[in-house]
């Protein structure tokens, strides 16, 4: 029966099963692991292949040459590059998670290369110390790597996104014999503090190094000398092996779990862990599968070199021909597989059988689960998950299929979604492909980043497919196809390329073709990039990218056509850098948005620049309102103001400024009132030095005015009013207001009578009131010409009668109202208003 | 006591504001958490306003930040990190500069974060470029669109619009309105119609329409859009409104105390707070306040007779209490009134104190001036009124205010008239004012007479001056300025009834082109000619939404008018105003004084 050949191709270690399917028959050709030092990425990863110089190896019909072999997991040659580095012995060489290719020479360089073999630039270096002490081991975590020195010094990269070598801590070795043993370091993201510790195997302890910290553990926990460390995944588990053949797996505390006696006293040439439960051994031609707490183990025998792989849910084992995956059978496909089991789900699986061969026994094993069904379902498609082959991947979920038609009570998505995921990873398995990613791998790996990985090796096909069936978005995808097509496309004309690229980048809503065109740009296509940015409907994106390439004028126009004036200035800052002056004046004049905008930056901070502007342009007004303004500085900076010349180039400069004016038609007013203004500034000079007050300076014709009037200087105040033709009414209500003042009633009397006021006794009615002199008003409110006025003013200094009277003989009713209102607290005033407006009303008067 | 707190209540929203809110408020938090440890906050004073709208000063404490606000002078604080919130001008970007260099000239090696709200600008950088400071800060953005003031209007928080793009050309603005609505329309739904009317709207409409296309609101996610049109309207086309005084409560209280981010201050005393003399107080103006909400857009005149029942009615409730045998339930019921006993002294103390001003024969004669010319018909009185006004030398910005309102009524001053002023307001106030008089010219706000005014048939045509306006029970949006009803109000209510179609030979009279546009594809929507009655309706029975954009501002008796609207039968939508900022007259017409000097 299928089901017992299935389990026996399992071994049992103590309790639990372990089996290792082949995955791949190796496509390559003479490849023998054991003349080459081998890289080979976590998560069915590429395998980077170069003869080992360590090695003395015999050359059959091959060149002296070294090459770099870069394969998938299938051993399809991806690309391959001629090794010549100089730098001495290749010591490392691992993949980063975004699977670069690093490589670190006996000097400490570290070369890096791409999936497509070529070399990254810049080069780097493990620092000065390292390429004087000469790097002798290399051990790598995802992200970084930490090297050993034959000085015994170690030193650290912690990110190869950004390379930066330090030293970590020095353990102190002296001499050649003191050098470790082995070497293993825990990935700082699972150490609190965030840094890296590495452990050595020193004399007969461990030495721990934590950056700047360095700790022996000797004696009593570790019966040293330790021939061989490896740390698990999370770094909690420590299986290290020791000079007399024991395997001794401990905690962090170095407290042991439970130990093994190999047979050999041989250091193992690799050493492993199986996910978290065991511990692999390989020595020539033997692997020892070591389980924990027991010492129970298998036993693999090969008759080729082997190269061990950590996955986080097994070991891939790689050998000169094929690609095995060794892990623990999982508990779905143990229940239905294991010889005898009656679980529900081999019952079920069982019961397809027989519904296939069309046998009653259907029915039967049915019945016998009823309740189970579900978990009999689950544990189907579970199981289905696990397998490698796809006929029994398909078998399996038709029994998860066949239960789940007689169960009501079931997630219905669950069939749907594996068969989804396996479509993907059979999809990614394909030896064409080589990614052989087990369902957890890819659980933990997650699409997106299988996604970029397939971009990454150009399968932009196939990974546009699967974010189109995943429903992720593709832009990724088109953006990198896009980009790589342009590269690989420099025969092609630019019109046909843009065609060819715009017919895939429309797949995709809001794309960026700014982005594609800023790297057709970097791949010297200024032409195509120009074409392309014509698409890019942002602004923000495209207008930078224009400026990038040299297109300043299409660029202004855009910018000024989003509405942004923020990409405006982008693009005039720029244009002002590159071209000169006058040229530049030129291209902004004409589009009023962009000259505005710069008017407005250099009024605050270009002033000269601005003037030039100007000039250019021959706006003589503005410049003169520069130069008007500029006269008010020159008057506040006191650097500016000694004595009397203080005001002679600011007069100046106002008579530059008027000068200007008058040169055109429409600015007559501005012009005489600059005119004025110096006018003004002179007489008021005369003023300081006659009054010896700097009082003057600055205020307006009519202060000064007030204030010579103030000051008892009459004389000069008429002077003023007929230097400046002051209006008769201005005279007044400034002369008015200047005596009330001073209080000069006397003054102000006189003044009254001078003659007629041009604009009535309004004015020093006002002013008295205003001043709080109810007697000195009362000389000049019946003088008032208008009654409504006169009410107004009887009732401001409270003469209620008087009010009434005036208001009765001005016939205004609403004027009426509006003082019984402000007289609202005396009754008696109030009831007076209330009997006139009714006389009012009743004459049928409004 | 139940303080009304300066962070409005946004419960009753009709947009999801508060959400909108509470987005602001994690974004500010996310910056202060960036900053490790504790920092000195330096904010540019006019944001610090918007902030107060936002969070409460007590949370910002708690992420360790001391406050400063942002000026010329240097820094003096302790702590080693300095994170600046400031908006994009080059005025601060000068303060910033000037506090770094001193802080190098004394030695202090500081950790500079600058955040710029809304967003990061190439030419703020430039300035920090070329005061040598850039290469030491660290830049960010916060990116503050828009503030919720209540919960149907939110603020832009932009100054200068109207003079920025009148005078200098400077369009930054319409950018930023276009991107606060886009990102509203983000939480809200694609806006299926959009009317504009001014050169402004119109470009804020072809920009929204533009980031549309470059970054869609996808608007099937959303079912039907929460907000139906939006309508924008500039400033620059009713500048008529803003210069009357405004007669509402809320609005009288801006003309004369000044409301700054929903809050007016007063002396302590006027308030009725037993604090010492000459305190100033922060009081709270927003409709989390109900009494305030009840009458924040009454005609003032009726504002004194509510309070005045109110009082009466407590008082009979007292004397009632007193006098005979409650129950329980009874005693509850009064003791919950009294709770509003606190709130209502305010305010009456507050109308008091509002009526001193009112009653000045001055305001009076003011108030009589302005519908002298706005009537438009005697137009020596009102000349030589403004021209003794500047003899008597009367504050500046009141006088300009007048002589607006006379000019855009009159389409301009003739040439004479025109130059006699300006010299005499020069010779008033000093030469200094060119600057502010070549503003106003070039803003169109005071010019010379080139055609004859329209004003009359827009007058007529749009029944802008209502006779016999009853204040006290009100039907027309007249009553807010006791007689006179906003010529944008007017406008905003037809494009609510009838779209711009029918009424765009009145438009044309108006200054700037007009739009309208229809975006998506809506099955549900009303038809682009007219929205119906029915038309207005979200699926779970609440009106649906227009949003009225003021592109240069809104005074507080606008939005009473609009209120009012939105109150009447018949009226099919809810109304949500946005606008650059919150404006009185006086505010307007500084915005383009510039003093030479």
């Amino acid at each position: 029966m299928a089901n017992v050949s299935v389990a026996a191709e399992w071994q049992l270690l103590i309790n639990r099963y372990y089996r290792k399917p082949e995955i791949y028959q190796m496509r390559w050709k003479h490849i023998d692991l054991s003349r080459n030092k081998i890289a080979c990425a976590p998560f069915g990863g590429p395998i980077a292949v170069i003869r080992d110089d360590s090695k003395i190896v015999q050359l059959y019909s091959e060149s002296a040459l070294r090459k770099l072999r870069i394969f998938n997991s299938a051993g399809v040659l991806l690309s391959e590059t001629v090794w010549k580095h100089p730098g001495g012995r290749l010591i490392g060489m691992s993949w980063t998670e975004d699977q670069t290719l690093i490589c670190i020479v006996q000097d400490g360089t570290i070369y890096r290369y791409n999936i497509h073999g070529e070399c990254l630039d810049p080069n780097y270096s493990m620092g000065k110390e390292c390429f004087e002490q000469n790097v002798i081991e290399c051990v790598f975590w995802a992200n970084g790597v930490v090297c050993l020195t034959e000085a015994g010094k170690l030193f650290c990269v912690m990110d190869f996104k950004e390379i930066k070598s330090f030293k970590l801590g020095d353990v102190g070795i002296e001499a050649e014999e003191e050098l470790p043993h082995c070497m293993a370091v825990i990935d700082p993201q699972y150490i609190a503090s965030g840094n890296v510790r590495v452990l050595l195997g020193i004399g007969e302890g461990i030495v721990i190094v934590d950056e700047d910290e360095v700790t022996h553990i000797e004696g009593e926990k570790v019966q040293g000398p330790v021939q061989k460390i490896s740390v698990t995944r999370d770094g909690n588990w420590l299986a290290c092996f020791m000079h007399d053949g024991r395997l001794v797996v401990m905690n962090m505390n170095f407290e042991a779990l439970f130990q093994y006696q190999c047979e050999s006293a041989l250091p193992p040439e690799q050493m492993v862990w199986c996910a978290m439960d065991s511990v692999l051994l390989y020595w020539d031609d033997m692997l020892l599968l070591v389980g924990p707490s027991s010492e129970d183990s298998v036993r693999y025998i090969y008759d080729e070199p082997v190269f061990l792989i950590a996955e986080c849910d097994g070991v891939r084992i790689l050998s000169n021909t094929s690609m095995e995956f060794l892990q623990m059978v999982p508990d779905s496909t143990v229940s239905i597989f294991k010889i005898g089991s009656t679980s529900p789900a081999s019952l079920l699986f069982d019961a397809l059988d027989h519904f296939d061969r069309r046998s009653a026994k259907a029915d039967e094993n049915l019945r016998l689960i009823k309740s189970a069904l579900p978990e009999a379902v689950e544990a189907c498609i579970d199981a289905a998950g696990h397998e490698f082959d796809a006929s029994r991947q398909q078998t399996l979920l038709r029994a998860a299929s066949y239960g789940q038609a007689f169960s009501s009570n079931f997630e219905r998505e669950r069939i749907q979604e594996m068969s989804k995921t396996l479509r993907v990873l059979n999809a990614v398995r394909n030896p064409e492909i080589g990614i052989p990613l087990s369902i957890q791998q890819y659980k933990t790996l997650t699409a997106p980043v299988l996604i970029a990985r397939l971009i990454n090796a150009h399968q932009h096909l196939l990974s546009l497919r699967i974010s189109e069936y995943l429903g992720m978005n593709q832009e990724v995808v088109i953006m990198h196809w896009a980009c790589a097509k342009i590269t690989a496309s420099s025969a092609f004309q630019d019109a046909a390329l843009l065609e060819i690229l715009l017919d895939k980048l429309r797949l995709c809503k809001g794309i960026s073709y700014a982005a594609v065109a800023a790297h057709a740009d970097k791949s010297g296509r200024r032409k195509l990039a120009a074409m392309l940015v014509e698409h890019e409907p942002r602004s923000s994106k495209q207008v930078p990218l224009l400026l990038s390439i040299g297109e300043e004028d299409t660029a202004l126009m855009k910018a000024i056509e989003s509405g942004d004036t923020d990409l405006v200035y982008l693009v005039l800052f720029h244009i002002w850098q590159k071209r000169p002056a006058l040229e530049f004046f030129g291209t902004i004049q004409a589009r009023p948005l962009a000259r505005d905008m710069f008017i407005t930056y250099a009024r605050c901070y270009k002033h000269e620049f601005l003037k030039d502007f100007f000039l250019s342009t021959g706006q003589l007004q503005e410049v003169a309102f520069l130069l008007w303004k500029e006269s008010w500085e020159r008057g506040r900076n006191p650097m500016a103001s000694k004595g009397s010349p203080l005001h002679g180039p600011r007069i100046k400069l106002i008579e530059k400024s008027h000068n200007l004016f008058a040169e055109t038609k429409e600015n007559t007013f501005e012009s005489k009132a600059a005119e004025e203004h110096a006018k003004l500034l002179r007489i008021q000079h005369e003023l300081e030095v006659a009054t010896k007050q700097a009082i003057f300076v600055d205020s307006s014709i009519s202060d000064t005015i007030r204030t010579c009037i103030v000051l008892g200087n009459d004389k000069f105040a008429s002077k003023v009013k007929t230097e400046f033709k002051v209006s008769e009414k201005r005279w007044y209500w400034l002369k008015v207001f200047a005596l009330a003042t001073v209080r000069n009633w006397d003054a102000l009397e006189k003044f009254s009578r001078e003659k007629r006021p041009p604009v009535g006794y309004r004015p020093f009615v006002e002013a008295c009131i205003e001043a709080d002199e109810k007697g000195e008003a009362l000389k000049y409110i019946p003088k008032l010409a208008d009654p409504g006025e006169r009410a107004e003013a009887y009732a401001r200094v409270g003469m209620a009668k008087e009010a009434a009277d005036a208001a009765s003989q001005a016939k205004d009713g609403e004027l009426l109202g509006r003082l019984r209102m402000s007289f609202a607290q005396n009754t008696a005033a109030s009831s007076l208003f209330d009997t006139l407006r009714d006389r009012l009303s009743f004459q049928g008067v409004p | 006591m139940a303080k009304v707190s300066q962070i409005p209540n946004l419960d009753n929203s009709p947009l999801n504001l508060r959400s909108l809110r509470e987005q602001s408020q994690r974004e500010l938090v996310n910056i202060l958490k960036n900053v490790r440890g504790k920092k000195c906050l330096v904010i540019d004073p006019k944001l610090s306003g918007s902030l107060s709208l936002i969070i409460q000063t007590s949370v910002l404490m708690e992420y360790g930040v001391e406050l400063r606000h942002l000026s010329a002078d240097p820094l003096e604080t302790d702590i080693s990190k300095i994170v600046y919130l400031v908006r994009s001008q080059f005025e601060l970007m000068k303060f910033i500069s000037s506090q770094v260099h001193n802080d190098i000239s004394k030695g202090l090696q500081r950790e500079y974060h600058v955040y710029f709200v809304p967003r990061r600008e190439v030419v703020c950088e430039k300035v920090l470029e070329e005061e040598k400071v850039h290469h030491l800060m660290t830049i960010g953005e916060y990116p503050l669109y828009m503030v919720p003031f209540d919960e149907d209007v939110i603020s832009f928080e932009l100054d200068c619009v109207n003079k920025e793009f009148q005078v200098d050309g400077d369009t930054s603005s319409l950018w930023h309105i276009a991107k606060a609505i886009h990102k509203l329309e983000s939480f809200s739904g694609l806006i299926p119609n959009v009317r504009a009317k001014g050169r402004c709207s119109v470009r804020v409409a072809d920009i929204l329409t533009r980031m549309q296309t470059e970054e869609p609101v996808n608007s099937h996610d959303m079912g039907i859009p929460e907000i139906n049109t939006v309508i924008l309207l500039d400033r620059e086309v009713d500048m008529v409104t803003p210069m009357c005084s405004q007669l509402t409560y809320e609005g009288l209280i801006d003309e004369f105390f000044h409301i700054n981010n929903g809050s007016v201050e007063l002396d302590a005393s006027i308030l009725g707070a037993q604090q010492q003399e000459g305190k100033k107080m922060k009081h709270p103006l927003n409709s989390s306040d109900k009494l305030f909400k009840e009458t924040r857009d009454l005609n003032f005149e009726v504002v004194v007779q509510v309070l005045r029942q109110k009082a009466t009615s407590m008082k009979e409730d007292y004397a009632e209490m007193t006098s005979t045998n409650q129950s329980v339930s009874e005693l509850k019921d009064f003791v919950k009134k009294l709770n509003s006993l606190p709130e209502m002294t305010r305010h009456i103390n507050l109308a008091q104190h509002l009526t001193t001003f009112t009653s000045k024969q001055s305001f009076l004669a003011r108030l009589n001036m302005e519908h002298t010319i706005v009537e438009a018909e005697s137009y020596d009185i009102c000349f030589e009124h403004i021209e003794e006004l500047i003899h008597k030398q009367e504050p500046l910005i009141s006088v300009l205010r007048l002589l607006i309102l006379f000019s855009v009524t009159n389409s301009g001053l003739p040439k004479k008239h025109f130059d006699y002023l300006r010299r005499e307001l020069l010779h008033s106030y000093g030469f200094e004012h060119i600057a502010t008089l070549n503003n106003l010219e070039k803003a169109g706000l005071l010019r010379k007479q080139e055609s004859k005014s329209n004003w009359l048939t827009i007058k007529r045509a749009l029944q802008l001056v209502v006779e016999d306006t009853d204040t006290a029970n009100p039907n027309d949006i007249s009553y807010v300025f006791s007689g006179y009803a906003p010529l944008s109000i007017r406008l905003v209510h037809h494009a609510i009834r009838s779209g711009w179609r029918p009424m765009e030979e009145i438009l044309r009279l108006l200054p700037g082109p007009h739009s309208e546009t229809k975006r998506g594809g809506f099955p549900h929507s009303a038809s682009s000619e007219s929205m119906s009655v029915a038309g207005g309706r979200v699926a779970d029975g609440r009106r649906s939404l227009v949003l009225v954009v003021f592109i240069g501002g809104v005074t507080f008796a606008e939005i009473a008018a609009l209120r009012f609207l939105s109150a009447q039968e018949g009226m099919a939508y809810d109304v949500m105003v946005a606008t650059t900022k919150m404006i009185s007259g006086n505010s307007l017409t500084e915005s383009y004084v510039e003093k030479l000097g």
